[in-house]
């Protein structure tokens, strides 16, 4: 049994305080990723539970055990770096022995425990090479390999794919997810990269300027953002923000609201106050085309540029918005809309698909369900 | 294309003219080394001559050198190369032993007044050499150190340990962090991580910076003329074969080719290294 937690963890730099006390439970097994832009104390937060970096105040638990005090070398975890840190005097199988030698593991054993690593990891063929002889990918395979021979309760990556092309990131990404099942140990992963972090975890932690702004599973963070930050940091191409006004409400589950001279429409989210400055908030994704026959709010959509991807097209443009002022919003769509740059088109957003953001950021809680994701 | 000839044919020429400037003394004092006395003197210079080997004989008391005013000297030149070697290499690797750590501790940790401490080891090397070694002189004889290879290799410290400290701290610098992280997260504790990733990878830059030192320490003069009689390095020991009023050129060019040798030898041995420990760091 892995978990892993910390408890009002602080981390200052001099006067900056990089890590404003973390709360943190991480279960067992889990695959867990600590998301954010660059700053936002991610990988500090990593490297504070390896004890890499010593913490002002606070706790870190690994299986149970305060460890806040322990050396690195005793916490029984293995770490991926981004930069791999491979010994460069070593071949690879001299790096992939190293940690069983510190450990005192017998020699039969090593051999043993390197070849299913190496097999696992498809770098049989590498072990007497040099790292300076390797690709990228296959370096970090061997990183890898030295970070399971270990066999620890407990995996940290640091940004681990960032120095990867993106064709090899994509397949890395999928063999981390299959090592993961394929081991089950505790992942903590770090990387400032939503779609990886959407992928591969079980729960995302995002993290902004040292603290966390919301914990949930992609799905939660997808559907039920914690807050405007969390909404525009997950999902790509990211989401819409417009300003609107709340006009009415029908109980305390819906609020109306109109944006610019639109028509008022009822949106299922908790009730907020009257007249209130409010941010709407909606997905590419969920814009529509055409009128969906339901409650829905109506954008004329001037549009700026059009990217066609093949699988999905994607419709820079404008809205208006109070005063003849415009923003500017993005649609996605699946469908092949055939459109030229500076064309008009009608949008519609459904209800359901809103969002709406207090002006301090905060979530208005929506009474969606949210449809089953598998 | 032609004038790309052109060019590189005058760099070329620079580059031999440049070879010959610095290759001229030595060469100079190579040939010397093998004349007689008659042919050193002699205007304009010979360049053919019948070659001797009577002035390596001298220096290594194969033969008698000559007799001087103030009777027959006896020159035992291959004492002081010893004691050269000896002292030397001494200097050096305690240097290493106690300048790499330092060197560490000065790229690795931060504390207050670091610089000013970096600055105050790099200035012994300022200091005018002859300006310490007369109250040195007294200390020695008075803790008999005085003409001890202990005494000279821990004096030429003044030479050697600061280079050492500052090359190794930025040779420690180039080794990114995360190696030595990599190392503990591992499982392996501080010596480990000295021994199996750190000092491996300061070996390049180490070697390198061994021998440049070496050199420093080899070519000193001023330390073993005042705190030495008998133990003298090479180069005090060639002083002493000028002695007044005899022709002693053949001789000291003789004592001066054979004190070239270690160095060069070294410098072969090492070469491979002298370029990488110079150039860039100890990694990448």
């Amino acid at each position: 049994m892995a978990e892993v937690s910390t408890s009002k963890l602080v981390k200052t730099y001099g006067a900056v305080t990089a890590l404003h006390g973390i709360d943190l439970d991480i279960k067992d097994r889990e695959f867990i990723v600590f998301v954010g832009p660059s700053g936002s104390g991610k990988s500090t937060l990593l490297r504070s539970i390896a004890g890499l970096e010593p913490i002002a105040s606070g706790s870190v638990r690994i299986a149970g055990q305060d460890v806040t005090d322990v050396d690195p070398a005793d916490r029984d975890l293995s770490m991926v770096f981004q930069n791999y840190a491979l010994f460069p005097h070593m071949s690879c199988r001299g790096n992939l022995e190293f940690p069983l030698k510190s450990e005192g593991v017998a020699k039969a054993d090593i051999d043993s425990r390197v070849e299913i690593a190496s097999k696992l990891l498809h770098i049989e063929q590498l072990l007497d090479r040099k790292p300076s002889e390797l690709s990228g990918g296959q370096r970090q395979r061997v990183a890898i390999g030295r970070a399971i021979v270990k066999e620890p309760k407990v995996f940290l990556f640091d940004e681990p794919l960032s120095n990867l092309d993106a064709k090899l990131r994509i397949r890395m990404r999928v063999e981390i997810t299959k090592l993961h099942r394929q081991l089950k140990n505790t992942i903590i992963y770090v990387t400032h990269d939503q779609v990886e972090a959407m992928t591969m975890a079980d729960r995302i932690v995002v993290l902004r300027d040292g603290r966390i702004e919301q914990v949930g599973t992609p799905h939660e963070l997808y559907f039920n953002p914690a807050n405007q930050f969390v909404a525009t940091f997950i999902g790509a191409p990211q989401m819409n923000l417009v300003p609107c006004r709340s006009v009415g409400a029908a109980g305390d589950q819906v609020t109306t609201i109109q944006v610019g001279d639109g028509a008022p429409t009822p949106l299922p989210i908790e009730s907020a106050g009257q007249r209130e400055s409010l941010t709407l908030g909606f997905r590419p994704e969920h814009v529509l085309f055409q009128d969906p026959e339901c409650t829905a709010i109506r954008f004329e959509l001037k549009s700026d540029v059009v990217e066609h991807l093949g699988a999905v097209t994607n419709i820079y443009g404008q809205i208006p918005v109070e005063n003849g002022e415009e923003v500017d919003v993005t649609a996605s769509s699946h469908s092949d809309v055939t459109l030229r740059d500076g064309t008009t088109l009608s949008t519609w957003v459904a209800a359901e698909n809103c969002h709406l953001f207090r002006s301090d950021g905060t979530s208005l809680t929506r009474n969606v369900i949210a449809p089953e994701w598998n | 294309m032609q004038s790309r000839g052109l060019a590189s044919a005058m760099l070329n020429a620079l580059v031999l003219l440049v070879v010959m400037a610095l290759a001229f003394p030595i060469i100079w004092i190579v040939m010397n080394s093998f004349k007689e006395a008659a042919d050193i003197n002699a205007y304009p210079p010979v360049f053919l001559f019948d070659p001797t080997l009577e002035n390596y004989k001298v220096l290594f008391d194969l033969a008698d050198a000559e007799a001087t005013n103030y009777g027959t000297l006896k020159i035992e030149f291959f004492k002081p190369v010893i004691s050269s070697v000896i002292i030397s290499i001494g200097a050096v690797l305690l240097s290493v032993i106690a300048g790499v750590p330092a060197g560490y501790a000065l790229a690795r940790y931060e504390f207050r007044g670091k610089e000013d401490l970096a600055f105050f080891i790099l200035s012994f090397r300022f200091a005018p050499v002859l300006l310490v070694i007369i109250p040195m002189f007294q200390f020695f004889q008075a803790v008999g150190l005085y003409d001890s290879y202990l005494g000279m290799i821990w004096v030429y410290q003044i030479v050697t340990l600061p280079m050492i400290i500052w090359l190794s701290r930025s040779y420690v610098e180039d080794i990114p962090l995360e190696m030595e992280e990599a190392a503990a997260i591992c499982g392996a504790k501080r010596p480990q991580i000295m021994l199996q990733v750190v000092l491996p990878l300061l070996r390049p830059g180490l070697v390198g910076a061994s021998l440049l030192v070496f050199l420093l320490a080899w070519h000193n003069f001023a330390l073993g003329l005042i705190l030495t009689a008998k133990n003298t390095p090479v180069t005090v020991a060639l002083l002493k074969l000028l002695n007044p009023g005899v022709s002693f050129y053949p001789v000291v060019s003789a004592g001066l080719v054979v004190s070239m040798i270690v160095p060069i030898l070294l410098i072969m041995l090492g070469q491979r290294h002298l370029e990488r420990g110079l150039t860039f760091g100890a990694l990448k």
